[in-house]
């Protein structure tokens, strides 16, 4: 198997999975390229992401990463959210190979994305 | 997991018990080179002369019209740069769904200045044979036509386009890759002037291949060297995997007729499992004009490769129709030509069934399917495709 236990399992039992009812923002992002797309949905206390929920289209390697991206974003400031990168995703599915690095820049550009217009909007 | 399930039979095949019996030998204690006049040469020569008896029997040829190769893709290159090569110039008809070795063969023929006509399909993957013959040119120096798709199944009707190649005497190459061994095939019947076939879709072994070129047929060599294959195709032969070829489609002689409606009422079974018991799902191809063993069905929503990563941890052994290499997805051409929408398209799985598949084996993959594409669809944006 060419994908760690950690991906394989996010894979088959995706975390927080499905749409929010009124979220306090939303942002996607579409790997042109590859066509895989993320969207996450933020529920925001405090400046803070409460609750993260995402949906994904593309392979397995993308369902895990927005599956982990949304477990290790709960709870962190929105602001930090901004910055979020990629490869702290890629890191914490302990790792992706090198044909696979986009799932985890997908996931990544839809949480900043997300975090982004909640700020933008003055939140 | 424990149960592990082969429905990738399209893609390769294991080598028969007694194919892999009769080549044992060629590893060992026959190792001479078939080209050479002693004794040891000898012996090897005969081992491939069998197989050339048993391949030209099996297609009701003679054996001095079959050439061994290293593969279906060597052979299909041989095919269309030895026919376009014999002419030097002129036009190449083919079709939009055929295999990328004869595709990017008659692409790269195209670029030496050749011009190209690749005819569309219908709905179903279907060329029309008034295409074909609409396509004609004066200068028109080859036809290929695959006997049946390695990924929808679908069979063409090649007797038909045989006859427009005939009466307007053009070469008619057929890429029977797919169907050599699996379905009776008599190259005389179909009009077939130049036929590629490939051992490891048989229960062959890898490696081993041909190609029947109908005695006439101008040909030039595409590899070059010594005077292996009359000339044809330099190289020492394959002695062990040609060996294989001759065994394995000796055997599917024997057996493709007994497995042909056993295997098509399994992918049934599995067809109408699927579709009972999955909403959104479709099968692509021909309903009847189809090879026995291959259901490709398109999941709605669905990207290809989670189910084929999602089945393989199953034990199951499917292939994806939407390939995502480097980071780029892209649609099967076969399935783009049919005019099939990207929203389909891309959740293609092709699951090719074989003569060890059971009926056990068809009612866990679709147990495994179920969930599967319920749990996938559950993260995915509907309408995301």
């Amino acid at each position: 198997m060419r994908y760690s236990p950690t991906l394989v399992d996010h894979f088959l039992n995706p975390r927080n999975a499905g749409m929010m009812r009124d979220p306090d923002s939303v942002g996607e992002t579409e790997d042109t390229e590859c066509g895989d797309l993320a969207r996450f949905f933020l529920r925001v206390r405090d400046g803070r992401a409460v609750e993260v929920r995402f949906q994904t289209y593309g392979c397995g390697p993308t369902i895990a990463a927005a599956s982990v991206a949304s477990e290790l974003s709960r709870g962190r400031l929105v602001d930090e959210l901004c910055r979020l990168e990629a490869r702290e995703i890629e890191h914490a599915l302990d790792g992706l190979p090198d044909d696979r690095k986009h799932a985890a820049d997908v996931a990544a550009g839809a949480l900043r994305a997300a975090a982004a217009r909640y700020r933008a909007r003055g939140g | 997991m424990s149960r592990r399930v082969y429905l990738d039979h399209n893609a390769s095949t294991p080598v028969h018990p007694e194919v892999l019996a009769e080549m044992l030998p060629y590893f060992g204690e026959v190792y001479g080179n078939p080209s050479s006049i002693h004794a040891f040469g000898r012996e090897a020569r005969e081992g491939m002369d069998q197989a050339r008896e048993r391949v030209a029997s099996f297609l009701n040829v003679s054996s001095q019209e079959i050439v061994f190769t290293s593969g279906g893709t060597e052979s299909d290159n041989f095919a269309l740069k030895g026919l376009a090569g014999a002419r030097g110039k002129g036009h190449i008809i083919t079709s939009q769904v055929e295999h990328h070795a004869v595709l990017r063969a008659a692409r790269a023929l195209e670029a030496q200045g050749f011009d190209l006509t690749c005819v569309g399909v219908d709905e179903f993957g279907i060329v029309d044979p008034d295409d074909v013959r609409r396509a004609i040119r004066p200068d028109t120096v080859a036809i290929s036509i695959m006997h049946a798709n390695s990924e929808v199944g679908t069979l063409q009707p090649i007797e038909a386009i045989g006859r427009i190649a005939r009466e307007r005497g053009i070469p008619f190459h057929v890429d029977a890759v797919q169907t050599l061994g699996k379905l009776p095939l008599d190259v005389n019947a179909l009009g077939i002037d130049v036929l590629s076939f490939s051992a490891h879709k048989i229960y062959g072994p890898k490696g081993a291949a041909g190609i029947f070129i109908r005695k006439g047929t101008k040909m030039v060599a595409v590899q070059h060297g010594g005077e292996h294959e009359r000339r044809r195709r330099a190289g020492t032969e394959n002695v062990a995997g040609i060996v294989g070829l001759g065994k394995a489609v000796e055997l599917r002689g024997r057996e493709m007729h007994a497995e042909a409606p056993r295997v098509a009422a399994l992918r049934d079974r599995l067809w109408e499992g699927v579709r009972a018991r999955v909403p959104e799902v479709r099968l692509s191809g021909h309903p009847t004009q189809r090879l026995p063993g291959t259901a490709s069905l398109l999941f709605r929503h669905v990207e290809s490769e989670s189910i084929v990563l999602g089945l393989d941890l199953k034990g199951i052994g499917v292939s994806a129709g939407s390939a995502c290499t480097s980071g780029n997805v892209e649609p099967s051409h076969v399935l783009v030509a049919m005019g099939v929408t990207l929203d389909w398209a891309m959740g293609a799985v092709r699951c090719s069934l074989g003569r060890s598949t059971s009926a056990e084996d068809i009612d866990y993959v679709v147990e495994c399917v179920e969930p599967l594409v319920r749990k996938l669809r559950q993260a995915m944006p509907v309408g995301a495709a």
